[in-house]
């Protein structure tokens, strides 16, 4: 939400709660600041013989925004989000089934597409769905100052003149999905990538911590 | 014997070519297709051009309209691209809507006219809050082997540096737009957006310019689009396999030459039109 | 180190970490010490790679796995299910156990059953059998016989009771020996049960205001803990609920 130097990068504060639903097999929902989305995961359960692929899962994810039906930028992120669970999930351990994952928008507040990635990466966790690694969202804006903002809200993004969403992921911290907007010099990139890869370290201990919470009683 | 491991083992037989840091197609792991250009080619559009990258086939029709200004910004005009995967491309597209890679390429396109700021929407008004101009960008692939977001921007630069709009007059009293259709001019580029797209294969090796097989097989794929001043307008990486950031630097100075043979390429195909007149 | 992985037991792990499980230079000369990867375990090379997230549970000698509150099941060959007869086509019958695919059940894997004598089955029928065939490339098959023959508790069964899904990790807490909700659910009143390792659990009491009390109370555990559900029982056995 700040604007940061050389210091850790500071997110808004964000929360997550699994299992909240009772239908699907894994579902959580996940808030940055006044952002919000809630993620429902099936899987492995059956697919379409025209969507079967013999050697491994096949991966679905719908984006329902908030009001009106989903659009072509719904389409263009349900795109990045699924082709970051692909990468993450073991799907080959699941041949001729399938993955569905529903994103829906409860409030967007800015860094919508980053908070999608962490409510998919809590949901797939919740689902118990066999991964290699996990992955956390960053978005970056750079406002007109040069200063890069990392988790920006609404207003800022608005008045950014770039803006940056990566998905690091968990065993490398290196970029497994990256989508921009706005022009930009490779210096920034760079500098962005290595606040984000900064930030990603907090979520990661976040889903630490919150796992940790869900399975207390059990310990 | 060939034919059949390939049929067999895709993804051994890319393997065993990358090992030797070559192709199947006989090319270098950074080599880009030959890249073919011509513009004007649809004589009934206000701009065009067909653009062969390889196999890949796309070729781009401006139209512009009238239209009435947004409300909120009644200074601008509109551009609205539009990517179409006919089943005539390849055998994976079915008839019917827009498939998720037409609609996220179309969305592509659209965000790299945005953030790229290729033209001035402000320069399509005619008339503040009355009239303004639409250009709708309809970029059609004829041929799918690869690399798709690489060939439709080049078609979609070459073809707004083709398109010339007529002259409107655009009298007060009588709220008449008239148009002069004799006299043209063409459009004011501000920047060249360039993409150079890489597939990923076995989470290490970067090759430059996939073909559709590539790209089936690749475990990831990036596009960088740079423009002359050497100022990313995107990186995108819908996903797949991680990459750091270093690799990435390596895709940008890649990127960078592209740039500037496609850049060089545009100009000379528009010079070499303007000779005979 | 295989140090660093056992300081980790009864810890919550995620997936994408790694634990090496190679010995130290030092200490080759002793015999290497083998470790059994049970589910949401992976072993690659010298590494360990957990592949969900949950608690690590170690069963000595060398048994480790991830203990983890999924919903959904994945046959695993050997286990005992509960199935719903969904379809019968010509000898076999489709079952559905929750899983991505429906199993299937030969009308011969029942005791007692010849190519004569078919057991009676119907559609919409509960079985509780046991899976024969699981893996990933292969449609499940379910027995409801063991290797002798016989029926050994398994068949169709569930006239008048009422069946529930709950989370596995429930489930294999039900069916631990001794498992302390069982034994305490007991004490309030006779119940029949029947657990699924799908997650299906089967409840009959002597009225049906018992059998749904049960069924909320084992719905409930899911998310306490074990001085919430004591406190809980004890008020449903004072009769305050």
């Amino acid at each position: 939400m700040e604007v940061c130097g050389s210091s850790s990068p500071t997110l808004r504060e964000f929360g997550c709660e699994q299992n909240l639903l009772s239908r699907p097999d894994g579902s959580s929902s996940f808030i940055q600041g006044d952002t919000s989305v809630l993620a429902a995961v099936y899987g492995p359960a059956e697919v379409k013989v025209s969507k079967e692929i013999y050697d491994r899962a096949t991966m679905e994810v719908v984006i329902q925004p908030k009001v009106g039906v989903p659009s072509v930028r719904e389409r263009a992120r349900e795109q990045c989000v699924r082709e970051t669970c692909e990468a993450a999930l073991l799907s080959k351990l699941h041949p001729r089934s399938s993955f569905t994952l529903v994103l829906q928008v409860v409030h967007d507040d800015g860094s919508l597409l980053s908070c999608f990635l962490n409510a998919a990466c809590m949901a797939l966790m919740d689902g118990g769905l066999p991964m290699g690694c996990l992955f956390a969202g960053v978005t970056c804006a750079i406002n007109g100052e040069g200063q890069i903002i990392t988790d920006p809200t609404a207003v800022q993004e608005k008045g950014s003149r770039a803006l940056m969403t990566f998905a690091i992921d968990s065993t490398e911290r290196r970029v497994m999905m990256s989508s921009t907007k706005g022009s930009f010099t490779v210096h920034e990139l760079q500098k962005c990538i290595a606040i984000s890869q900064k930030a990603s370290e907090k979520i990661f201990q976040f889903y630490r911590d919150s796992v940790r919470r869900r399975y207390s009683k059990t310990l | 014997m060939a034919a059949g491991f390939k049929t067999a083992e895709p993804l051994e037989y890319h393997r065993s070519f990358l090992a030797k840091n070559c192709r199947p197609d006989g090319r270098e792991l950074g080599d880009f297709r030959t890249t073919t250009l011509n513009i004007g080619s649809i004589s009934t559009a206000d701009g065009s051009a067909l653009v062969k990258v390889g196999n890949t086939t796309v070729i781009c029709g401006i139209k512009a309209e009238f239209a009435y200004p947004a409300v909120e910004s009644p200074g601008k005009g509109y551009i609205v691209p539009n990517v179409d995967l006919p089943p005539l491309c390849s055998s994976r597209f079915r008839p019917g809507p827009p498939g998720e890679q037409a609609q996220a390429a179309s969305q592509f396109i659209a965000d790299i006219i945005e953030s790229s700021d290729v033209m001035q929407t402000e320069e399509l008004c005619i008339v503040k809050g009355k009239l303004c101009w639409v250009l709708y960008c309809d970029i059609m692939c004829l041929d799918y082997d690869g690399n798709l977001l690489d060939a439709c921007l080049i078609a979609l630069l070459a073809a707004l540096k083709n398109a010339r709009l007529p002259k409107v007059t655009f009298s007060k009293d009588s709220e008449v737009p008239e148009v002069n259709l004799e006299n043209r001019t063409g459009l004011n580029i501000h920047k060249h957006p360039v993409a150079a797209s890489f597939a990923v294969f076995d989470d290490s090796i970067t090759i430059v310019d996939p073909t559709a097989e590539e790209e089936s097989l690749s475990t990831a794929t990036i596009t960088v689009v740079l423009d002359e001043e050497e100022r990313l307008c995107a990186l995108h990486k819908p996903g797949g396999t991680s990459l750091s950031g270093q690799k990435l630097q390596d895709c940008i100075s890649r990127a960078t030459t592209r740039h500037r043979e496609i850049h060089k390429l545009i100009d000379k195909v528009i010079q070499s039109t303007k000779t005979p007149e | 180190m295989l140090n660093s992985f056992k300081d980790k037991i009864g810890d919550v792990l995620l997936p994408g970490d790694v634990f090496s499980v190679q010995m130290p230079e030092s200490i080759t000369d002793s015999k290497p010490e083998k470790i059994v990867c049970g589910p949401g375990l992976r072993r690659n090379g010298d590494e360990v790679l957990v592949c969900k997230s949950g608690v690590l549970r170690h069963k000595p000698p060398n048994l480790y796995w991830i203990d983890s509150q999924q919903r959904r099941y994945i046959p695993v060959k050997g286990e005992s299910v509960i199935g719903i007869v969904t379809a019968k086509s010509g000898d076999i019958f489709k079952v559905d156990i929750g899983a991505s695919e429906q199993a299937s059940l030969s009308y011969l894997a029942f005791e007692g059953a010849t190519k004569r004598n078919r057991p009676n089955v119907q559609v919409g029928d509960l079985v509780y059998s046991q899976l024969i065939i699981a893996n990933k490339d292969m449609e499940p098959e379910l027995a409801c016989i063991d290797s002798c023959g016989r029926a050994n508790g398994m068949g169709v069964f569930g006239a008048g009771g009422l069946l529930f899904k709950v989370s596995l990790g429930l489930v294999r807490r039900l069916l631990a020996p001794q498992s302390e909700i069982t034994v305490d659910l007991g004490k309030l009143f006779p119940f029949e049960m029947v657990v699924g390792l799908n997650g299906r659990v089967w409840v009959k009491a002597r009225t049906a205001q018992q059998t749904l009390i049960v069924a909320n109370m084992l719905e409930s555990c899911e998310n306490m803990t074990a001085q919430q559900r004591q406190v809980l029982f004890r008020r449903v056995a004072d009769g305050s609920i």
